[in-house]
């Protein structure tokens, strides 16, 4: 008989090779998300379409395949690579989202999607990962080339192009999304911290401007719908606008989950439609009323093991390219997480932002296992990078 | 990077507190609004029921309709005062007209659905369907209304109905009522509302958040409970006779500004016809502007005085009757007796004058019923203020007179006026005239012929006349006859319990009044001859006409009699105002209501001539 030393048993070289290094807690947690967000989207949406109870429930398991797909994908891709092709993506992330708004603009004036064949696609949502990488390769470039106070206003600048179009589309949330990313990089980049105070500054004297100055002065720059959502969630008693209405409903929906639910069939909330955007951005609230506590706060346990992973990637990155693209991504992953969830229970305002692997959606499903592969190629870089030093 | 990952922590514990809060802390607050938000309560109308004529034909009936109606709950807000002025809009009111009804409303009864157009029309019901979805919180309602086949008939014993007024709302509420409904305000729908309402189901049901009854449906269940039939005693025929005798009688009168009639059937007391002029819509109350409303309640004509049980008339020569009837039962006049009757009289040193000072000579008490002599009966009020105690007053109380009849309509019947010495002390003026204080001979000898104070009302009449005619036994007039149910069974019988009072008189003791009766319809000298002498001899008439003074200078004319004569099976009062004397226009309209009643033809009757 003759012993195979040194060859692992049962699993083929190649496999193993593939799979070495890779971040499991990171895999498994947000397989099992997006697992769960296919049964909530099912359980939530069974009662919407007479026709159809299971339309929403098939399609966002067809996104999460394909999105499972461009995952392993991911793990073969090569940022080095790609970063000479830096200003290309950047020009197809400006134009994409610049023809949405224009397309929008000759429709209804709200459209966030372009129309390829039968696949719609969402190009802001793509961007989000796509702006972490453009950001990570200006950076990395130029930390030790130029000033830093230029580089931070350079940034700021490749940031706001996009993220002003997208505001414009009108999708406010995710034009936040790509500041709180750009915010985050700079900050891990090791920008001064009299940026941040800066920044702050302006930020707060902007949504100042934006929301309460300009109005009175009769300049409107946000829609009336926006800033509805934006200050309803200081004080929802009683308010019946659209967004204070769906703000009371969700927090109606959680309260009444109590600590252990009311399953998915005794979600009323949910079921009989008071909730809107159940399956959209509301869906931390359907998990809430459908799990109660026990299941709200789990998922939140899991969105915490995602992020945590996500950072120890990071801090594992073997380039500070890859370091700076898993800080995008964290810092996309969890301004989401706590936006979203901040919104359902009515402490953030709302803003439209999705809840990753759960709300129903293509382009963001897509984008949210695209940003995890991408995150598992750094970490099992960052393990061989690590394995080598240490033999 | 630790910094980063000690602020994901913060922010995940931030949520996970505040999720503790509103799910472990508040979840019960919030599990108590997401039931309230699911289930919603449907109220399902019921009809009230019907209400019919003695053979089951339809008197009011209630009739299926949709009204448009807001529910407050889900219009609050700017954009439910938006969807309130484009419908204002819609339907050509001023903006503010809807919500201002809404907000009204709301203050009463703040979760009911408010009613903003009753009864929508085809056009308003196509509008609001076709824009549902622009007009949340909007809805088209089943609800019952009242129908009055007949128009105006009956209007007066029937009632009306309306929303409870707020003054006695409570007492409604303590009944079961939610506040809201339709209930019987007047006559006959007031006084058998026990019977007459619907109990509206209520069905607790799961909805949407666009209010649609999803799976589960129905949680729980009260099934609507239609009002019951109410089958009244009085006969349509009947009654369209005697309105139409009555309208008659008023337009050919010229100057009458009113009548009214009774037809009572002597052995139970069951009403056959009633009715009153001038009438009303009985609608306008259910569904009236205010200002239609205003126009009833106040129009100098008083439309809503029943006069048939609330009108107080002097009854002049019709209480001969009476008045003979108790000198009879008193012992103050025996059969036969012929007392003279001269064209006046001479009594305490006052000349009481008798109709045209017209001479009729030693009668006996037929005769002066038949010729209505005055002076007879002045002699018999005399006699009646000469004895002890007082005979005139005793026997028209037991006659049923000043005194409400106890008619199934407890409100608006009138208890007229027998006077006697205490109602003269309460009236009298001591300090210009201190002798009136007292009961006087004039006072008697007037009240024998019906003047003076004398007051009745036509059913009082109608049960004092039927006294005579069956032999004694006063009636309680009834209206209702039974509650029945969908296939005309018995329910209840509201017809033979009520109350009788014979007046324990010995046989034969009131023929002289009933051969009286019978001889004024029908002698040669009857004041009612040339109305009723032509009658077929199975349709005799007994009774008398009335020409009743007042203070609008033109008489009253009344007649009250009874037929057949020797068995009677109607009696009916029928007052005239200021229509002048009996035979000419209250006697027609009996022999009318009679001929509708006993089955005889109406050119039978002839149209009145003589006097008194």
């Amino acid at each position: 008989m003759t012993t195979l030393t040194g060859e692992p048993h049962g699993v083929g070289a190649r496999p193993r090779q593939a799979v070495a290094g890779l971040d499991w807690w990171l895999l498994g947690m947000a397989l099992a998300v997006s697992g769960f967000g296919v049964f909530v989207v099912r359980a939530a949406t069974e009662s919407d379409l007479a026709s159809n109870s299971g339309f929403y429930f098939t399609r966002q398991l067809a996104f999460t395949v394909v999105g499972l797909v461009c995952l392993f994908f991911m793990l073969r891709l090569n940022l080095d690579d790609l970063s000479r092709y830096v200003w290309t993506i950047y020009a197809i992330l400006v134009a994409s989202v610049g023809a949405v708004l224009v397309l929008g603009a000759s429709a209804r004036g709200s459209t966030r999607w372009i129309e390829l064949g039968p696949v719609r696609l969402q190009p802001s949502e793509l961007g989000k990962v796509l702006i972490a990488f453009v950001l990570a390769v200006v950076l990395v470039e130029r930390l030790k080339a130029i000033e830093p106070a230029r580089l931070s206003l350079m940034v700021l600048g490749l940031t706001m192009l996009p993220a002003v179009i997208v505001f414009l589309q009108p999708d406010l949330g995710t034009a936040l999304v790509y500041l709180a990313i750009a915010v985050v990089m700079l900050w891990v980049a090791g920008q001064p911290i009299t940026h941040f105070i800066v920044a702050g500054a302006v930020i707060v004297a902007a949504a100042g401007m934006i929301l309460y100055v300009l109005p009175a002065a009769g300049l409107n720059v946000l829609q009336p719908y926006q800033v509805d959502r934006l200050t309803s969630f200081v004080d929802s008693g009683g308010d019946r606008t659209q967004s204070g209405y769906q703000l009371e409903q969700s927090k109606v929906a959680i309260g009444s989950g109590g600590a252990f639910g009311k399953g998915p069939s005794g979600a009323t909330q949910t079921i009989n439609d008071f909730l809107p955007e159940h399956h959209t951005d509301f869906i931390f609230a359907v998990v809430a009323e459908m799990f109660g506590f026990l299941g709200g706060g789990l998922l939140i346990a899991a969105y915490f093991i995602i992020i945590w992973r996500a950072i120890v990637i990071m801090r594992l990155a073997p380039t500070e390219l890859e370091r700076l693209v898993a800080a995008g991504i964290a810092a996309m992953l969890a301004f989401e997480v706590f936006v979203n969830i901040g919104m359902n229970v009515g402490i953030m305002p709302i803003t439209g932002i999705p809840l990753p692997f759960m709300s129903y959606g293509g382009s963001h499903t897509l984008t949210n296992l695209v940003a995890v592969g991408v995150l598992l190629r750094i970490g099992m870089r960052g393990r061989a990078a690590q394995a080598a030093r240490a033999s | 990077m630790a910094s980063f990952a000690s602020l994901a922590i913060v922010l995940l514990v931030v949520l996970v507190v505040r999720l503790w809060f509103l799910q472990v802390i508040g979840g019960a607050g919030y599990q108590e609004r997401a039931e309230a938000n699911r289930l919603h309560t449907v109220i399902t109308e019921a009809p009230r029921g019907a209400i019919t004529d003695r053979n089951g034909k339809a008197l009011v009936t209630s009739k299926e309709v949709l009204n448009l109606v807001a529910r407050p709950q889900d219009l609050v807000g700017d954009a439910g005062a938006r969807t309130l002025t484009r419908l204002s809009a819609a339907l050509g009111h001023p903006a503010g007209f809807f919500a201002a009804k809404v907000a009204r409303a709301q203050k009463a009864s703040p979760f009911e659905a408010v009613v903003l157009e009753e009864d929508a029309s085809p056009q308003l019901q196509a509008y609001v369907e076709e824009r549902r979805a622009q007009l949340p919180g909007i809805e088209l309602q089943a609800a019952y209304k009242r129908e009055y086949p007949n128009g105006t008939m009956a209007a007066h014993l029937l009632g009306y109905t309306g929303p409870i007024p707020v003054e006695v709302a409570r007492k409604y509420r303590d009944q079961g009522y939610l506040g809201n409904e339709t209930v019987g305000r007047a006559g006959i729908e007031s006084q058998y509302e026990g019977y007459l309402r619907g109990i509206a189901g209520r069905q607790q049901v799961e909805v949407d958040a666009r209010g649609d009854i999803v799976g589960r449906g129905v949680i729980s269940q009260t099934s609507p409970r239609p009002g019951q039939t109410l089958r009244l005693s009085i006969d349509l025929s009947v009654q369209k006779a005697l309105e139409r005798a009555l309208a008659r009688e008023v337009a050919a009168a010229g100057t009458s500004t009113g009548a009214a009639g009774v037809a009572i059937d002597p052995k139970t007391g069951a009403v056959l016809a009633m009715a009153s002029l001038p009438t009303f819509k009985p609608e306008v109350f259910e569904s009236g502007t205010p200002r239609e409303i205003q126009r009833v309640l106040t129009s100098p004509g008083r439309p809503l005085l029943d006069r048939a049980i609330g009108g107080e008339y002097p009854a002049a020569s019709t209480f001969k009757a009476i008045t003979g009837s108790a000198a009879l039962a008193s012992g103050l006049y025996t059969a036969g007796e012929q007392i003279e009757s001269p064209g006046s009289l001479m009594l305490y040193k006052t000349r009481f004058r008798g109709f045209n000072n017209k001479a009729f000579g030693p009668i006996a008490l037929p005769q002066a019923l038949e010729v209505s002599s005055d002076t007879f009966f002045y002699t018999l009020g005399d006699r009646s203020y000469r004895v002890p105690g007082w005979p005139l007053q005793e026997w028209s109380h037991r006659f049923g007179l000043g005194q409400a009849t106890g008619i199934d309509l407890t409100e608006g019947e009138s208890a007229g006026l027998i006077p006697d010495l205490a109602y003269k002390r309460q009236t009298c003026d001591r300090k210009l005239d201190p002798v009136n204080c007292s009961w006087r001979p004039g006072d008697s000898i007037n009240m024998s012929i019906g003047q003076g104070n004398v007051l009745v009302t036509p059913v009082q009449m109608a049960v004092a006349y039927g006294a005579i005619g069956n032999g004694g036994k006063v009636v309680t007039p009834t209206l209702g006859n039974a509650v029945v149910d969908a296939d005309g069974r018995v329910l209840r019988d509201l017809l033979s319990a009520r109350a009788m009072n014979d007046l324990g008189l010995p046989a034969g003791v009131l023929e002289q009044v009933k051969q009286g009766l019978k001889l004024a319809a029908n002698g040669n000298s009857g004041t009612s001859t040339p109305v009723f002498g032509g009658l077929p001899p199975a349709f005799k008439v007994a009774g008398k006409t009335g020409t009743a003074e007042n203070p609008s200078k033109i008489d009253h004319a009344w007649f009250v009699g009874y037929a057949p004569a020797d068995d009677p099976s109607i009696v009916v009062a029928v007052v005239v105002e200021r229509g002048g004397q009996g035979a000419n226009s209250a006697a027609p309209a009996v022999c009318s209501t009679m001929a509708a009643s006993l089955g005889f033809a109406e050119s039978r009757c002839g149209s009145g001539a003589k006097v008194n």
